[in-house]
């Protein structure tokens, strides 16, 4: 290559040579620091997530790690032995969960899973029948010991229980004003709705303007909806005990008429239904724009003090429809995969959080599972969730949702956009059932 | 070289011992180049060669991984073939880079030409410009989620205190389906405009100054030297632009999950959640590793004829 001579300095350009060597010296360099690297990283993650035979890794959401964070801490202090709680949210937890057991070889030791999640995973997770003995039995709910098993073996200890119950501002219901002219209206005195007909009253009371909304309707979740169902008495919702579909049976109808008519023939809840879930509802109540909501039972202790509503709510168990109180139990289990190399110390854990699960009480989501932890919570200041909770989930119409594998197909191909059709002006909700069976139909006989 | 006065034989003779040293030292470098390339090579083998055996693999077995699965041929296939859900899906994926690319090349296009002739006074803007894309598509997402809310999304309440809408609930951008693709390209849109105005800047930058000089000499205006000039020669750029982002609108995942989850009643559910949702949510592995090849497939021909169609390399536009 010729060389330059620029202000008598002869330059030499890099040759293709020079350039190449050049090219393998850094890409070497890059290759070495990068192993390097990735095997002290690997080393430092590794560390959390391996378990050493002395410690466990158990994956939860942000509510299950606030609900075990005290359990942990006590179980080290006893035994010695570390629970390491990893968090992660709803999706990736189910991701991570349904990941590694497929491929057989686990990051961790305990699962703190959803209920529903239990007939997709059974095969991955060590049975416990030998747990639940009577007396074990005896202090759970029937719904919650129905949900930790899948065809005939239990697969989850019930660690924590939730449900719908209903939230109502006090203020407003306590207010002199309010009761005078709500009694002057409806003939009844004022009170938090019992039946269909007194939320439906007590709604339209308070619908006023943009201002103020009686109520809410989320058509982005199902649960609420599949307790409605419940409340007009269905034996069961979307499919009977024995798998036959029933979503369009006349139980199913009366609740979408009453779910979905408080907005479409009311008007008693704000804009937005169709995309409204569990976070606008909550938005919503806490900004003072709606009156009542029907919400799961943790939400009482997590109103935050800069909350519009704060100091000023008031609970009651679930509104009761034809056949009764009904809501949806919502329990998470503690399950051990089968690949986990920690399996005994995973049980033994397991024990230790049945015999300690009260500690849960007082951690940020406040919730128990057992029925002589709710009792001995319901009377002590800052749980007053804890007794419309009871009363919801010992009612006889309170039922599971079914024991499908297919259940999360269902729920989003079939149940929230069935939901979310049912939303809107002149709606046949007859048809709208109707093409959700169809749906259903598709997905049932993909199995 | 030394000139030999001799015959031709001579002369050739004469030349042959330097040609084949240099014919030498070419082949030694070619050969370090492969070298060099090795361990890329055997990189890419391994994390993305083999995974598409597995995937293509995975496409000819039936059943759940936790259940076991068995050899189904081509069953998967035909399934991902004659499913309406895939079907709409796709749809729906090409309605959606659609509605992305045009407003992206078309933005992004107007604001490199912008920078391009504001030169050092738009250093400034250039920087803030380029701001979204340095935000993770998940955050775009939430944020967007967020803003478009009907009850307290803070575009609808702009729109409604300028007087666009009457009422701040009249766009229910989330849970309104015919609207619902378009609210979650908003948000692609917002994130990458500016990585098509970088590129097409650069390629801008590079383009030479005398051409348009001759132009302008020639009589060419402004919109001449546009059309006659630039868009030609930057025609390999804008094809790269192009397939680069329709791979990646075609893709589009993230933003989609965290801001509709596909709905409502499914109208956002493109090809990249029909995959997740089938393979992660429902746990039809062979299902979502027959839709992915396909999906794969389809997009490297729409790839090939953008690039054969507009990259044209040494084609001349007379």
């Amino acid at each position: 290559m010729p060389e330059t001579t620029k202000n008598n300095v002869t330059e030499t350009p890099l040759s293709r040579r020079r350039f190449l060597q050049f090219g393998a010296a850094v890409g070497a360099a890059a290759a070495a620091s990068t192993a390097l690297g990735s095997t002290a990283s690997a080393a430092a993650r590794r560390s959390p997530f391996v378990s050493s035979g002395k410690s466990l890794n158990v994956i939860c959401e942000a509510g299950g790690s606030l609900e075990l964070t005290p359990i942990t801490a006590l179980f080290k202090k006893m035994t010695g032995n570390t629970v390491n709680l990893i968090e992660l949210p709803y999706n990736g937890l189910y991701n991570r969960a349904y990941s590694e057991m497929s491929t057989g070889s686990v990051t961790f030791d305990i699962l703190a899973g959803d209920a529903i999640w239990i007939p997709t995973f059974a095969p991955g997770l060590v049975p416990i029948n030998s747990f639940f003995t009577p007396a074990v039995k005896g202090d759970y709910f029937p719904a919650t010991l129905q949900e930790a098993q899948y065809k005939g073996n239990y697969y989850g200890i019930p660690q924590w229980t939730n449900v719908e119950i209903l939230y109502y501002r006090k203020d407003l219901f306590e207010s002199t004003a309010e009761q005078k002219n709500f009694k002057a209206k409806y003939g009844y005195d004022l009170a938090p709705p019992v039946t269909w007909q007194q939320f439906t009253d007590a709604a339209e009371f308070f619908t006023r303007g943009s201002a103020l909304y009686g109520t809410d309707v989320k058509a982005d979740v199902e649960t609420e909806y599949l307790a409605t169902v419940l409340q007009a008495g269905s034996p069961g919702v979307v499919l009977a005990d024995n798998g036959s579909i029933i979503i369009d049976n006349a139980q199913h109808l009366a609740a979408l008429e009453f779910y979905s008519g408080l907005n479409n023939k009311l008007h008693v809840a704000p804009p937005g239904a169709v995309e409204a879930g569990w976070a606008q509802a909550q938005t919503l109540f806490y900004d003072g724009k709606t009156a009542m909501t029907r919400f799961w039972g943790h939400l009482y202790r997590q109103i935050p003090s800069s909350s519009k509503v704060y100091g000023k709510v008031g609970v009651a168990p679930m509104i009761s429809g034809p056949a009764g109180v009904a809501g949806i139990p919502g329990p998470y289990y503690l399950s051990i995969p089968k690949a986990s190399p920690n399996a005994s110390l995973a049980m033994e854990f397991l024990n230790f959080c049945y015999a300690h699960g009260q500690l849960s009480a007082d951690t940020g989501l406040g919730l128990v599972s057992r029925i002589s932890q709710f009792k001995a919570y319901e009377n002590k200041p800052g749980f007053a969730a804890y007794k419309p909770m009871l009363e919801t989930l010992n009612a006889p119409q309170t039922k599971t949702r079914p024991t499908s594998p297919q259940w999360q197909q269902i729920v989003n191909e079939v149940l929230v956009p069935m939901l979310q059709k049912s939303i809107g002006s002149n709606v046949n909700y007859a048809a709208v059932l109707a093409g959700g069976k169809a749906n259903l139909e598709k997905i049932l006989n993909q199995i | 070289m030394v000139a030999i006065e001799t015959d031709q034989s001579t002369l050739v003779s004469a030349r042959l011992p330097v040609a084949r040293g240099r014919r030498r030292r070419q082949l030694q470098d070619r050969q370090y180049a492969l070298l060099l390339m090795l361990p890329a090579a055997v990189v890419l083998a391994v994390l993305v060669g083999w995974p598409l055996v597995e995937l293509v693999k995975d496409s000819l077995y039936s059943g759940g991984l936790l259940t076991g699965q068995h050899f189904a041929g081509l069953s998967n296939y035909k399934a991902a073939l004659t499913s309406g859900e895939v079907q709409a899906s796709a749809g729906r994926t090409g309605l959606y880079a659609l509605i992305v690319l045009p407003v992206e090349l078309i933005v992004g296009f107007a604001m490199a030409l912008l920078f391009k002739t504001l030169g050092d006074r738009a250093r400034v803007l250039r920087t803030v410009f380029i701001y979204p894309l340095l935000i993770a598509p998940l955050v775009a997402g939430l944020l967007w989620q967020y803003m478009l809310a009907a009850n307290y999304g803070i575009l609808n309440q702009l729109l409604a205190s300028i007087g666009i809408l009457h009422g701040d609930n009249s766009i229910l951008w989330l849970g309104d389906p015919t609207i619902a693709l378009l609210a979650v390209a908003i948000p692609d849109i917002w994130l990458t405009t500016s990585f098509v105005t970088l590129v097409l800047f650069a390629g801008l930058q590079a383009l030479p100054a005398d051409v348009y000089e001759a132009a302008k000499i020639d009589g060419a205006g402004p919109w001449q030297a546009f059309l006659r000039i630039t868009v030609p020669l930057l025609r390999p750029v804008i094809a790269v632009v192009l397939v680069i982002r329709l791979v990646d609108a075609m893709s589009a995942f993230a933003v989609i999950l965290i801001e509709t989850q596909g709905g409502p009643q499914q109208a956002s559910t493109t090809m990249g959640l029909e995959i997740y949702n089938t393979f992660i949510t429902y746990g039809n592995t062979g299902l979502a590793a027959a839709i992915s090849v396909l999906f794969m497939a389809a997009m490297m021909i729409i790839a090939f004829i953008a690039l054969k169609t507009i990259w044209r390399p040494g084609g001349v536009t007379r």
